[in-house]
């Protein structure tokens, strides 16, 4: 009995600590896909040195700005001709350089929300020495709509995988002690506390729980080991997923033998065929 | 020691299990109480052992009350009964020796004075050769003294038997009564109840009859 509840408790956990990593994994995308949110803004022609320094140094001070990069003209126009090289006639056509210089401002964690993209934005266009602020406006728009979506996709699945775990485990739980009745309904008898008949149940379950949470920690482990070395390397924040399974499945084993337990006991009722 | 004093227990709302009973058990009584199935019987135990609450009226044993009994004081008032059951109530996977042995275990008692207690009650009961052995491996009347043997090892004041003969051959079951009058010799209260109103005329002893949830003749 202990070895099956030990793997459905397993079972249950790998689910579980499959879904927290699976969770690390899609924060870990979303964060590098808000990285890539920045602000363009296009300079006016033949803007001193230092104004264009000065401005650079203004542009840090605000708030919400995480980095300032400054592209010359020269510097944009080989970018260019880079992106362009597979048409040698459009670089042959491009005669004088038509490219502004311009800042890329990155924003800090927090800011990259499409509200916050636009106050950011339309603080810098009030900067005369700016022709015209972007921040492709559809593109973050869409990157909102989708984190949201998915945020609220993997609340919901982790409600689902957090209630069957936690309905799985109780009920294995209950199941073990049911299985040992006679012997709650013994210590009844004979006049042991609650506490007395508890602390054995809640020791076990703790026990086959925090077995069951290494085994389910070490089996996400190996399969992390194995995808990065043959297919792709995903983010595993060891401490965070071993850890959980591990404190998770003692904790359902102490709570589910617990409650187990006190029913069981309560149900008791020295039962006979008499009245 | 136990007064049951103008008990009524009902169940399924109006259904009578027991009616306005009176009931006085003194140190060193040994009282049979006899009656049909669905007399009342296991109900007064019950209330003895404080597994049910009365309805109306109270029972005190012990210096506990019915009324004011706390669940966590039930444990208490438990280790001063001895109860023994038709079915043993045995632990399949514990030898006869651990089966005692367990009622003083569960309350924190071992070594050797805890060997000692539960040697003694095993060879009052006759069983200390069987000792290493298992309940499935010994009769329904060793079994019954097995759960003697659990129910004594505490040294209660009194031992409550619910239909102790009740899965036993007439042979096995005088032998059982045999020992708890030899118990209650040795001045512990017992309370047997049973439904062989022939058998406990043949032993001798004080006589409760119960019928639809009243006491007939004492």
């Amino acid at each position: 009995m202990t070895f099956i509840a030990i793997g459905i408790m397993f079972f249950s956990l790998f689910l579980f600590g499959a879904f927290l990593w699976g969770t690390f994994n899609l924060f870990g995308v979303i964060r590098l896909a808000r990285e890539k949110v920045e602000i363009n803004a296009f300079l006016r022609e033949n803007l001193p040195e230092k104004q264009i320094e000065e401005l650079s140094g203004k542009l840090m001070s605000m708030v919400g700005v995480e980095s300032v990069k400054y592209t010359s003209k020269e510097e944009a126009l080989s970018k260019f001709q880079e992106e362009i090289k597979d048409a040698p006639s459009l670089i042959e056509a491009v005669k004088t350089n038509p490219l502004p210089a311009s800042f890329s401002i990155k924003l800090k964690d927090g800011f990259t929300s499409p509200e916050k993209v636009k106050e950011v934005s339309e603080k810098i266009n009030i900067f005369d020495e700016f022709i015209t602020v972007e921040y492709g406006e559809s593109w973050i728009n869409r990157l909102d709509r989708v984190v949201k979506i998915l945020f609220l996709f993997d609340i919901l699945l982790g409600i689902v995988i957090g209630f069957a775990s936690v309905f799985v485990i109780s009920n294995t739980i209950r199941l073990t002690v049911l299985a040992r009745k006679r012997t709650i309904e013994v210590m009844k008898l004979v006049g042991a506390t609650e506490k007395t008949i508890h602390t054995p149940f809640i020791l076990a379950g703790s026990i086959e729980g925090g077995v069951a949470g290494v085994m389910s920690g070490g089996l996400l482990y190996l399969i992390y080991q194995v995808t990065s070395k043959f297919f792709v390397k995903f983010y595993f924040p060891h401490n965070l997923i071993i850890i959980g399974t591990v404190v998770f499945g003692i904790i359902l084993g102490m709570i589910g033998s617990k409650l187990a337990v006190k029913s069981t006991s309560k149900e008791i009722k020295f039962e006979t065929s008499n009245v | 020691m136990i007064e049951i004093r103008n008990v009524s227990k009902r169940f399924k709302k109006a259904w009578y299990a027991l009616k306005n009973v009176d009931l006085s058990i003194a140190k060193g009584d040994f009282l049979f109480l006899t009656g049909t199935t669905g007399s009342g019987k296991t109900t007064l135990l019950r209330l003895i052992y404080m597994d049910i609450f009365p309805d109306e009226g109270e029972v005190a044993v012990a210096g506990f009350l019915s009324s004011t009994i706390k669940e966590e004081e039930i444990p208490f008032l438990r280790r001063r009964i001895g109860i023994i059951f038709q079915d043993f109530k045995l632990l399949k996977d514990k030898t006869i020796y651990e089966n005692v042995a367990f009622a003083l275990e569960v309350t924190g008692q071992s070594g050797k004075k805890m060997r000692e207690k539960v040697m003694k009650v095993l060879t009052l009961v006759g069983l200390s050769h069987k000792r290493n052995d298992f309940p499935y491996t010994l009769s329904g009347g060793e079994q019954q003294k097995t759960a003697i043997a659990r129910a004594l090892v505490r040294e209660p004041f009194i031992l409550l038997a619910d239909e102790p003969t009740g899965n036993i051959d007439p042979e096995g079951s005088e032998d059982i009564i045999k020992i708890l009058q030899e118990v209650n010799t040795a001045g512990t209260a017992v309370l047997m109840a049973t439904h062989d109103v022939e058998l406990s005329k043949k032993m001798g002893g004080k006589f409760l009859n119960l019928e639809q949830g009243q006491i007939l003749k004492t």
